[in-house]
Formats: C-alpha cells, structure tokens, sequence
C-alpha cells in the first residue's frame, strides 16, 4: 500500500540520507582512529628526534611497497574529505539554542559543531603547512626524510603556529572525544543513561591523554634544535643494528 | 497589601503580522499559575501602559499537564502554563516572560500550529493497526520488562516541549522530532503495533528521520512527563540501521 507509492516517488535526498548520516559517522571514527596515532605518535618527539624519525620511517616502509599514497588516500583522505562535507551539510540544518537550556549536553553539541568550523580551517591550514599536497601552494615543509628537523623547522618559522596548533588539538580532541560519545550513541551501543555516562567518562579519559600527547608534541617540536638535528644518522644507526 | 507580578508577553495579530511585547500587572494569589494569570487578563486587559487591549490568546484545555495544549515559553524555557507556579518562576526572575514557541508557525498571541507534531507521528505509524471487520484474537502478552520500558513512553501529550528545545527541529530540515522517535519506538515494542514495526523504521531511515538527531539531548531534560528520549533515541539508531542493513543485503 502507501510503502509502496513511497518507494517510487522517493527522492535521492530520501533514498540515500540515511546512509550518508551512518558514512558521515563512520567517517569521523575512522579519523579519530588516525588523529590518535598521529597525535602519539608526534609526541615521540619528546624523547628524542630519533624515535619520531623512526616512527616516521616504519610508516614510510608503506612508501617502499608503492602503497603508502593510495593507503593514505582511502584510508584518510577520503574519509574526512567526506566527512567535512556532509558535515557543513549538518551544520546548515542546526539551531543552536545554548543561551536558553544550557545544559551540559547542549552546550557540547554547540561546541562539536564549533569545534567542526574551527578543524576546518585548522585542517587546511595544516595540510598546507605540512603535507605535500600542499607543495603546489608553497608549503609542504615536512620531509619525511628528516622527520623531525623538518617538522621542528616548519613548527619555529613562525611564531603563531605554536598557538594555532594547541587551538587546532584543543578542537580536534575535544571534536573527536565527544564525537566517539555521540558515535556510540548513534549506532545504539550506549543505550542507557549509565552506559552513556561511563561512555563519557572514558572519552574524557581518551580526549585528556591525546590533549597531552598533542600539546606535548606542539613543544617538542618548538624545543627541538633543529641546528643539531642528527635524526637520520641516529635512524640509519637502528636500522643497521636491526640487520 | 497583596503582592503583585508583572508580565512581559510577546503579542502577535495574526500569522503574518509582526509580534510585539505588552506588559500586564496583577495581584499575585495563592497557587497561581501561568495559565490562572492569562484568566485574569483576559477579564481585565488593560496594560501597565493603561491601555485597553484585546485579551491574551492562549490554549489550554485539561489544566492538570496531561493534554499538552498550553506549552510556551516561559522565562524563556518551554514548558506547561497550567502547571507553571507563578511563586516558582519569580524565584527565576523578577519579572514573569511569555512567549509562543518559536518552531511552530504563530496562530495568534500563544496560540501555535501544532499540526507538525502530529504529521510527525503519522509519518511513523505511531498507531496499532486494529481496524477491521475479522476478530484478531488476543495479542501476545508483553514480559514485564517490556512493560516496563513502554510504559513511561506512552506517557507523551504530544506537548512539543521536546520538539521547541531541540536544536535539529527547526525549518532547515524535516526532523521529526524526538517525541516521534520514542512513539515508534513504544509502538514497536507493543504486540498489538509489532505488525507496522518494519514500516516504522522504514520511516525512521527515511530524511529527517532518527539520524537527524544531533545528541545535544535537550530534549530529554525538558519532558515534562521524564520520558526517557534518548534511550528510545539510541535504541532507534541500533534498531534502523540493523533493519536497514537487513533491507539492503535482501534485494
Ligand atoms: C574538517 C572539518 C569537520 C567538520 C566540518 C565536522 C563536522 C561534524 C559535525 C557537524 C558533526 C556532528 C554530526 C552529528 O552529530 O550529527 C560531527 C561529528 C563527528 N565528527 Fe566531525 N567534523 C570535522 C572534522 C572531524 C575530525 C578531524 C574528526 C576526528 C578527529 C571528526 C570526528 C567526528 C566524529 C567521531 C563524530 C561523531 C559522529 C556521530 O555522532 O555519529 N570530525 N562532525
Ligand atoms: S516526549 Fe515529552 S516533551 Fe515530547 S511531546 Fe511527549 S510529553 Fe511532550
Ligand atoms: S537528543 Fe536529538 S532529538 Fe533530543 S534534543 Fe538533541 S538533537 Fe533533538
Ligand atoms: S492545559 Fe493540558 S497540559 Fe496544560
């Protein structure tokens, strides 16, 4: 009966707004995944420009495979490219009404979408910055080569990109704990008002060690000597005594 | 020498018109509320300005929070007139405000379109199918945890309190709000409703439906009637996407 005439007269907006809801969450868990590891990982730095070297290169062993680009691709780029457009999507359609019920609640779902706006030119900024795909525009001052001479030099040629990157890890972990909440609320795996509150607990448990890792990794950058920097020989040393 | 209260009430003529505020004074009397104050203005209109204006349009009907007629925002906060104690709001503010809730197209004065709430409910069947003419016999019983969990839901008064607060109801999408969510949720828990289950979260799946949500949760802390939303929310979000991942791998 009326399913039926609903069906045909369905409209691509109804027939796939669903399932881009359910990618544009899956999305966001996929990279929080990585902003996880990339933020650790960073955070090497702090002891020693050889172990962030090192990571660097066991992650560049993709690179040696010819795979590191299309990896990189399907498993980041993408992903987030989707979810930063469908989520300027959502943006559109929300009404922040935090002044009148501020309830803890509201307010982080005032903050998410603030968060969002934030990451958003964070994130381009910062590709620019560091990533190759930001050559063509003049940037790309990373060097996975010399990982963290570079990444130090790029950090301390300029004196407000210490302050943008603490803002930038402020919104993107504060983004990413209480997106993992709502995730979890999303796909109905905290259903009841307990889980939910432990759920909670533990994102402030993760969102606090990757705000750590992250400012930490924003400092050892800025500390490290770049004029000294010695990374690669100490790496070639590992890698030799590893043979 | 009673105590008095003055009102601050944003007036509006017509759908069209533009709104405006008028203030009103009155003695305050024992076990008011909002609904007792617009009584009163209503015999009496005239403003603290002392002009004579025509009376406060507003509903309300049961006048003991069952109906859900008389939601409005009061001191900025939905909720019920009737059960909104003057003696309780002036010990939010000095002064009372009233308004009509914004996400509802403006009749007169209070008096909202309400008519959203219910397209709402129809778009998820929120109803047994028990019409007919051939005897269906007794439905299955529910297990007491069952009844547990639906019987808070069926507490909803269609108010829109739920619906004003939550910040993904608005003209920019077609939520269906939370209150809809948790009716389809209830009526698939029933066995007399059990028969549309799979329609009401086709309906669910479908735009504006359950993944409209945001989880700010406003809504659960504005029910009057402590109905459990975000748990009908989070169940509705396991229980579409299970059903719709269903409906994909059996084409
Ligand atoms: C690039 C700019 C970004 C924009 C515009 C954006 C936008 C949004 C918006 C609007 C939401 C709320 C969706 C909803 O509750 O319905 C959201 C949720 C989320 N975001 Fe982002 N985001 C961005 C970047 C990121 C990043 C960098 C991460 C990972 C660190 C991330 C992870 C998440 C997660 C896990 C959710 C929760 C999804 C859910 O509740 O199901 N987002 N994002
Ligand atoms: S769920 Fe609560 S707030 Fe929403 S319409 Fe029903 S009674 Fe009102
Ligand atoms: S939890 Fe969902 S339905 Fe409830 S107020 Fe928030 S966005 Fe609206
Ligand atoms: S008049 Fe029925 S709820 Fe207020």
């Amino acid at each position: 009966m009326s399913s039926q005439t609903a069906t045909t007269a369905i409209s691509p907006r109804e027939k796939y707004y669903f399932l881009a809801r359910r990618l544009h969450s899956l999305t966001g868990l996929m990279f929080s995944g990585f902003v996880c590891f990339h933020l650790l990982i960073n955070a090497t730095v702090l002891t020693g420009g050889e172990s962030f070297q090192f990571c660097v290169e066991k992650i560049h062993i993709l690179e040696h495979m010819g795979i590191l680009v299309p990896v990189e691709m399907a498993t980041i780029f993408f992903p987030i490219a989707f979810h930063a457009l469908f989520g300027i999507v959502i943006l559109l359609t929300s009404q922040s009404n935090m002044k009148d019920y501020p309830y803890g609640g509201n307010i982080r779902y005032t903050l998410q979408r603030l968060s969002a706006v934030v990451i958003l030119v964070f994130l381009t900024m910062h590709i620019w910055h560091m990533h190759w795909l930001g050559k063509p525009f003049g940037g790309a001052q990373f060097d996975p080569a010399n990982a963290t001479s570079t990444a130090a030099a790029a950090m301390q040629s300029w004196s407000l990109w210490a302050p943008i990157y603490a803002i930038g890890v402020a919104a993107t972990v504060f983004h990413l704990a209480n997106g993992i909440w709502t995730a979890l609320i999303t796909w109905g795996v905290t259903i009841g008002p307990r889980s939910q509150r432990v759920a909670g607990y533990c994102c402030v448990a993760l969102g606090a060690v990757l705000f750590v890792a992250g400012l930490g990794a924003v400092r050892g950058f800025m500390t490290y000597s770049v004029a000294d920097g010695n990374e690669t020989a100490a790496v070639e040393q590992v890698e030799e005594s590893g043979h | 020498m009673s105590k008095r209260v003055k009102v601050n009430i944003k007036r509006q003529d017509s759908p069209d018109s533009g709104s405006y505020w008028q203030t009103f004074e009155l003695p305050v009397e024992d076990g008011m509320n909002v609904t007792t104050i617009l009584l009163r203005i209503a015999a009496t209109p005239t403003t603290t300005d002392g002009e004579k204006v025509a009376p406060v349009a507003y509903d309300a009907c049961c006048l003991e929070e069952v109906c859900g007629a008389c939601s409005m925002r009061i001191n900025g906060k939905v909720r019920q007139a009737c059960s909104a104690l003057v003696e309780n709001l002036l010990k939010e503010q000095p002064e009372i405000t009233l308004e009509p809730m914004t996400k509802f197209p403006n009749v007169r004065d209070l008096v909202v379109d309400r008519r959203r709430i219910f397209e709402s409910l129809k778009r998820v069947k929120a109803w047994a199918p028990i019409d007919g003419y051939t005897p269906r016999g007794e439905p299955d019983r529910m297990s007491p945890s069952d009844q547990e969990d639906a019987y808070p839901l069926s507490r909803c008064m269609s108010c829109g309190c739920c619906m004003e607060a939550c910040p993904q109801f608005n003209d920019k999408d077609d939520f269906i709000g939370p209150h809809a969510v948790s009716q389809a949720i209830l009526f698939n828990t029933l066995p007399a409703g059990k028969p549309l289950e799979s329609e009401r979260l086709d309906a669910l799946a479908e735009a504006g439906g359950i993944a409209a949500c945001g989880n700010a949760q406003n809504c659960v802390k504005v029910c009057p009637k402590d109905i459990p939303l975000t748990v009908s929310i989070a169940k509705a979000g396991r229980a579409t996407t299970i059903h719709s991942i269903k409906r994909f791998l059996a084409r």
